[in-house]
């Protein structure tokens, strides 16, 4: 397995104390992508800053996994205007 | 140091009870999350004072101190003495008070309980909250981009020395754990995400580890075929034009890309897109030849 690409889903809950059900109801409404590598379930090396965020607002504010949905959603769009607002700024800043 | 009202800051009133207490910190700790306000410094710091008003006032034998001497809490000491000498009380061994690392809390805090957070065992009250997780952009003009060096950036107040692996990508996002914001309540700090941006004047095109260039060819050596010597990204290299090659003919120069990212000496490939150049001007010998050639129905 391409460890430099992937991460076992087993060792990511241990580092975490973490059930592998919450992953594994992650995966269920699609939120994270878990693929079986080598018949170990792992997850994408890239996913994981989106993971551990999803993870602390699971247990810091007790949200859902269906209510992780909304709040992932909701954070990427606002990543997406916020580095607009930032290209925007940087455009302008050129003009002014 | 002045007095913090803690029911003040959850806005409850001081009659409030566990299931109340317990709401009004879920309700701020929503709205204050650092991870659903990043880079909001006040957003952070109203999270912190109500963290440190829930771990006070959800466990009972703090509330009690707060009650009895929050607002005269010089003698607090006086109500710990009392508290020892009346020895173990019922619920002796119920909590776990470690000295755990030193917690984000307030100096009226830290006076007050010891300046160390508690946490009940088993229930996870008291764990600490990751820091802030800080972005950042990085300028980089795609010269740079084409080999591993280090910078130096500064990050609030720090400096740090980072290694840029040669292939960055533009937009590419990579993680340096440790330098975000402060932890909360003796949580580890948070990780700096850098963005990369790539800036490109180098008349090539990128796409991954390829490259891609438009070269002039004269007509006569796309007719005839002949040498041409194009610039790669690190150098020169020398192309022999097969005779007869259209205009916009595509040739790849294997290797003579782009670094690829993380893997030390492989590169992708450069494509050369001829275009051929028509002549402008004909000299009269020129003009002579071509119409010989037309007179040929070329």
């Amino acid at each position: 397995m391409n460890v430099k690409k992937y991460i076992r889903i087993t060792d990511f809950c241990k580092g975490h104390a973490l059930e592998e059900s919450f992953l594994v109801s992650l995966h269920e409404i699609e939120l994270i992508d878990i693929r079986e590598v080598e018949s170990e379930r792992v997850i994408p090396k890239r996913d994981l800053r989106r993971l551990e965020r999803l993870v602390r607002l699971h247990r810091d504010l007790e949200i859902s996994p269906q209510g992780l949905l909304a709040v992932d959603h909701l954070l990427n769009r606002m990543e997406v205007l916020q580095e607009e607002v930032l290209e925007l700024r940087r455009r302008l800043n050129r003009w002014e | 140091m002045d007095f913090i009202d803690y029911y003040n800051v959850l806005g409850i009133p001081s009659t409030a009870t566990a299931k109340e207490i317990k709401a009004a910190y879920r309700k701020m700790a929503r709205k204050y999350h650092p991870d659903l306000n990043p880079n909001d410094s006040n957003a952070e710091l109203k999270f912190k004072q109500a963290n440190e008003a829930h771990e006070v006032l959800s466990d009972p034998e703090k509330r009690k101190k707060y009650d009895q001497y929050g607002k005269d809490w010089m003698h607090a000491e006086e109500f710990e003495k009392a508290r020892k000498s009346r020895g173990p009380s019922g619920d002796a061994g119920q909590y776990t008070y470690s000295t755990g690392q030193e917690g984000d809390f307030s100096d009226f805090f830290e006076s007050m309980f010891g300046g160390f957070t508690s946490g009940r065992s088993g229930q996870g009250r008291g764990r600490g909250f990751k820091g802030q997780d800080y972005n950042a952009n990085l300028q980089l003009d795609l010269r740079d981009a084409f080999k591993t060096h280090k910078r130096t950036l500064t990050v609030g107040d720090r400096n740090i020395r980072i290694t840029i692996p040669a292939g960055i990508e533009d937009g590419q996002t990579i993680r340096i754990k440790g330098y975000g914001g402060p932890g909360i309540n003796g949580g580890p700090k948070g990780d700096l995400y850098l963005t990369f941006e790539i800036r490109n004047t180098t008349g090539f095109r990128r796409d991954g580890s390829n490259l891609y260039k438009s070269v002039a060819v004269p007509l006569t050596t796309a007719v005839l075929g002949g040498d041409l010597t194009v610039d790669t990204f690190d150098g020169k290299a020398k192309l022999k034009v097969k005779p007869l090659s259209q205009n916009n003919t595509r040739v790849k120069l294997t290797g003579k890309g782009f670094p690829k990212y993380k893997k030390e000496g492989e590169f992708g490939n450069l494509f050369i897109t001829y275009e051929v150049t028509l002549p402008r001007h004909l000299t009269e010998e020129q003009k002579r030849l071509f119409e010989s050639l037309k007179a040929t129905n070329l």
